[in-house]
């Protein structure tokens, strides 16, 4: 017989998520993901200076800041007309790369590993690593007062990797891992002032001129960091995968077969030529990547809690009109299709983009660089099975991110020897505010593409809207009935105890959510909403 | 202590951070970690940690934590039963651990409140968990969204105090600017409405510093009460000084040195960021000396302004954030610069911020001016 299983909180995200699936046979059947909180970060920009609109959006969600400020400065360029000195997109392009690493590293190890690693397995280590041994001591001392909080309690279930040595490595790597994101944001803050909350990057520039030795500091981490990558982090992605109970997993969790990146991190002033590519997949089409046009994208609200008159508009021209009692109607997130379809966004959307692009030889051999990394790690036989299965599962997820911080780790040394110091950091255009104009900044952040749009009149914010990354993929299902990628993923999971729904959760934590990001609306009820956009 | 992991140098060396985050002497080490031994004895005090309209920056920001550790924070110093962005638990098993503590560990826990609380529409703006009531999924019933006030109305008699952490669950901070439509409202105020009497702690700042957490949490558990506050609830030991009397830049000020164009900056001459909007004249808090990231850097270091984030007036009435501060006009002066080259001293900066609050419509917190 079929039953809901609601899971609410869903925790180690970012935000405040409801997840609830239905379960028959102790496998789900169908699922649905709404957000429950709201602030209404757009509404209040409205009149505002637009210098604001960096410090305000950045503080929809302090786990990727860098990116919400990152797009609002570029949003804001463009609005303001300001040709970016070389050395403010290098900062730029360094700053988010530090918090792309901290992210990463952040949502494997502390938001995602405890549904995989068990804890108490640590209290069975018997190998003579004396770090090890003290972390041994320490959840000893934990589990005989009785207090194993908060690794417990957990959802219960058979397949936790409880292997010792693995087990307690691992944990090992938990505590390192806090260290290794740390040093990530004091890397960023060399340029950036703190993290969360940076206020380094300002409309036409950047603030802080590189010297020799901010450069220094910053290469110094950055090298700890890519060692730590490449030794721990990327090993560790390995080890999981490599666990027999697990291999369900790499297709297990598949979204859906769409993929779709706006491209991020500019190589050159103008923004054409992007580190990681843009580029959109159909159907786990990975070798016939297309070429993304920001004009394919539509929002259906056939199940959100809007008017019928927001149905099908592009974001430019999107309508929020409000319908709290509309049928069939079950998320605060509209559902954003390009063409027509639902597309999942992030680390996994972008290196399918990169790979494909490399393997139909659109990338020349010699700028290569995921498919020898692919090589280089031995996966390149797993890659083709999946790429033939058409499916691409939990674990590729995790391993994409994974390799996708070791790529861009590697490219921020590149950067580093790129700026110049004493050369501008700022066009003081940035400064002069017109009395009417647009922008748009596109970027890609930790969890997939981002979008702000800025309208100014009277040298004040007149519309503010961001699309995000969460949107796209927990949405709900649009006006064909199909269902947006977090949902699709979770169909087909196992479940066989509904008490304990673990494979449910970590289907969900693969896309590392982030739900303040999403829902950075307002109160649908209230008069003066409508003209602004519910992303 | 052995069997915990930790060894005698370990823990001298904590109690050490300890009194270096409380800003007390080296002199006092012996003595911090007697308490702390006594604190470890007696078994760790419960902490519930839960999130109102938040960003999670203040949960990311406690994990920056330097001196004592995060680890060390939550494995040894306390039981965080309930923390939703580090917490092993999800939906049912994770909320239920919050009233088992609640029932368990009345007038013992101590509850971290990240975010504030929305008001309006019956709390709907933000839940979590779910209490008792029906809603149609599949045509089955279901319990509800359980909103967060009603969370407060739960914990809130049972905390031994409640810490209200970063600008926006101490005075509304970035939600309040949109209070008229979700009816966001300060923790404190919340907590008055359920019991006037209980302790609370407003640890401001958009994020709050992870010493300024974990230095309240310390001082309240090596001494057993809420530390000194100002007239905001916010402990002097971390609020108690301008920005501005404190900061590198302050001869720059003074010798009416102000950046206006960031490409000409030397980095070696550290120019006064006020015509930039530097709200470091108007904010309390130790950034200067403490700063950010294991102290690597702090906004006015990265050549940027202060944007007053501690301050009950953030974010909504420091906008704009890049313009300079209202006109200063007193004693006949007016501008920037020639305020700059009279203000020199401590007790002139103390009147130029007393100035400046009443400018922005509040009085400067006790013992704030020298």
């Amino acid at each position: 017989m079929a039953q809901i299983v609601t899971i609410d909180p869903v925790t180690r995200i970012e935000g405040h998520l409801r997840i609830d699936v239905e379960v028959e046979d102790g496998v789900v059947k169908d699922a649905w993901s709404s957000g429950t909180m709201f602030r209404g970060i757009e509404m209040l920009l409205k009149d505002k200076h637009p210098w604001d609109a960096q410090q305000v959006t950045e503080r929809i969600c302090g786990v990727c800041p860098l990116v919400h400020g990152t797009a609002s400065s570029y949003n804001l360029d463009d609005a303001m007309g300001v040709e970016l000195p070389d050395n403010a997109r290098l900062i730029r392009n360094l700053c988010l790369g530090a918090n792309f690493i901290q992210s990463h590293i952040l949502h494997f190890y502390h938001l995602a590993a405890l549904d995989y690693v068990d804890v108490t397995a640590v209290l069975n280590y018997a190998g003579n690593n004396p770090g090890l041994k003290a972390l041994k001591g320490k959840i000893a001392g934990l589990a005989k007062a009785n207090d194993l909080y908060p690794f417990m309690p957990r959802y219960e279930s058979d397949d936790y990797v409880s292997d010792p040595e693995v087990a307690t490595t691992l944990v090992g790597h938990y505590v390192e891992a806090l260290e290794a994101r740390k040093k990530a944001q004091e890397m960023l803050s060399i340029f950036y002032g703190r993290m969360p909350s940076f206020v380094g990057t300002i409309p036409g520039g950047v603030t802080v001129q590189p010297t020799v030795s901010n450069i220094a500091a910053f290469r110094s981490r950055l090298a700890e960091l890519r060692f730590w990558i490449d030794n721990v982090y990327v090993q560790d992605i390995m080890t999981v995968a490599g666990v027999p109970a697990y291999s369900i997993f790499f297709t297990a969790g598949d979204s859906g077969g769409n993929y779709l990146a706006y491209g991020g991190f500019d190589e050159n002033s103008q923004g054409t030529e992007k580190f990681l590519p843009s580029g959109y997949i159909l159907a786990n089409g990975v070798s016939a990547v297309k070429t993304f046009d920001e004009q394919q994208i539509i929002e259906s609200v056939k199940h959100s809690w809007y008017t019928e008159d927001c149905e099908g508009r592009q974001p430019s021209d999107g309508k929020t009109d409000p319908d709290l009692e509309k049928d069939g109607a079950y998320s605060f997130l509209k559902a954003p299709r390009y063409e027509g379809k639902p597309m999942e966004v992030g680390p996994m959307a972008r290196m399918l983009v990169l790979a494909g692009l490399e393997l139909s030889g659109k990338i020349p051999e010699n700028k290569q660089l995921l498919v020898p990394l692919i090589k280089q790690l031995g996966l390149d036989a797993k890659v083709t099975e999946l790429v033939t299965a058409g499916k691409f599962g939990i674990l590729p997820r995790h391993a994409m991110r994974a390799l996708e911080c070791k790529l861009l780790a590697d490219q921020m040394d590149v950067w580093l020897d790129q700026l110049k110091p004493g050369e501008p950091i700022w066009d003081p255009k940035g400064k002069d505010i017109p009395s009417d104009s647009q922008g748009m900044g596109l970027v890609e952040g930790p969890r997939g593409a981002l979008g702000h749009w800025i309208t100014i009149s009277g040298k004040k914010i007149a519309n503010y809207q961001c699309v995000v990354p969460t949107t796209w993929n927990a949405s709900p299902r649009d006006k064909e009935g199909n269902r947006g990628p977090i949902e699709t993923s979770l169909l087909g999971l196992p479940v066989p105890d509904p008490e304990n729904p673990i494979n449910v959760v970590r289907c969900v934590r693969s896309f590392d959510p982030c739900l303040a990001c999403a829902i950075h609306v307002i109160h649908p009820e209230h008069n003066g909403v409508k003209e602004f956009r519910v992303v | 202590m052995e069997e915990k992991g930790v060894t005698r140098r370990q823990f001298i060396k904590y109690a050490g951070a300890t009194a270096a985050l409380l800003g007390l002497s080296q002199a006092l080490v012996p003595e911090i970690a007697r308490a702390l031994e006594e604190m470890a004895a007696s078994g760790k005090p419960p902490v519930l940690w839960i999130q109102g309209q938040n960003c999670t920056g203040c949960s990311v920001s406690f994990l920056n934590t330097n001196y004592p550790d995060a680890a060390e924070v939550v494995l040894d110093k306390l039981s965080v039963r309930y923390q939703p962005t580090v917490m092993a638990a999800a939906g049912y098993q994770a909320f239920g651990v919050i009233e088992d503590t609640a029932k368990e560990l009345a007038g013992k826990y101590v509850l971290v409140v990240e975010g504030p609380i929305p008001t309006a529409e019956g709390g709907e703006f933000c839940t979590f968990g779910l209490e008792e009531g029906t809603k149609d999924l599949l045509g089955n019933k279901v319990p509800k969204d359980k909103p967060i006030e009603v969370w407060m109305e739960q914990l809130v008699p049972g905390a031994a105090a409640v810490i209200a952490l970063g600008n926006c669950a101490s005075f509304g901070g970035i939600p309040a600017a949109n209070a008229e439509v979700t009816g966001t409202t300060a923790v404190l105020d919340v907590v008055k409405k359920i019991d006037k009497d209980k302790p609370v702690i407003n640890v401001s700042g958009c994020p709050s510093h992870p010493d300024w957490f974990i230095g309240t949490v310390l001082y309240y558990l090596l001494n057993g009460k809420v530390p000194e506050l100002d007239r905001y609830n916010r402990p002097t030991m971390f609020f108690g000084k301008l920005i501005h009397e404190n900061c590198e830049r302050r001869a720059s000020f003074d010798a009416g040195l102000f950046l206006e164009d960031w490409n000409d900056n030397n980095p070696d001459m550290k120019l006064c960021l006020f015509k930039m909007g530097c709200k470091g004249p108007v904010t309390y808090a130790d950034c200067p000396t403490r700063r950010w990231n294991s102290a690597v850097n702090w906004c006015v270091g990265a050549n940027a302004p202060c944007h007053g984030c501690a301050e009950p007036a953030f974010y909504k009435d420091l906008s704009p954030l890049y313009e300079p501060l209202p006109d200063i006009n007193f004693m006949g002066i007016n501008n920037a610069e020639t305020l700059g080259w009279i203000a020199a001293g401590a007790t002139a900066a103390g009147i130029v911020g007393h100035y400046l609050y009443k400018q922005l419509g509040k009085k400067a917190p006790e013992g704030g001016e020298e």
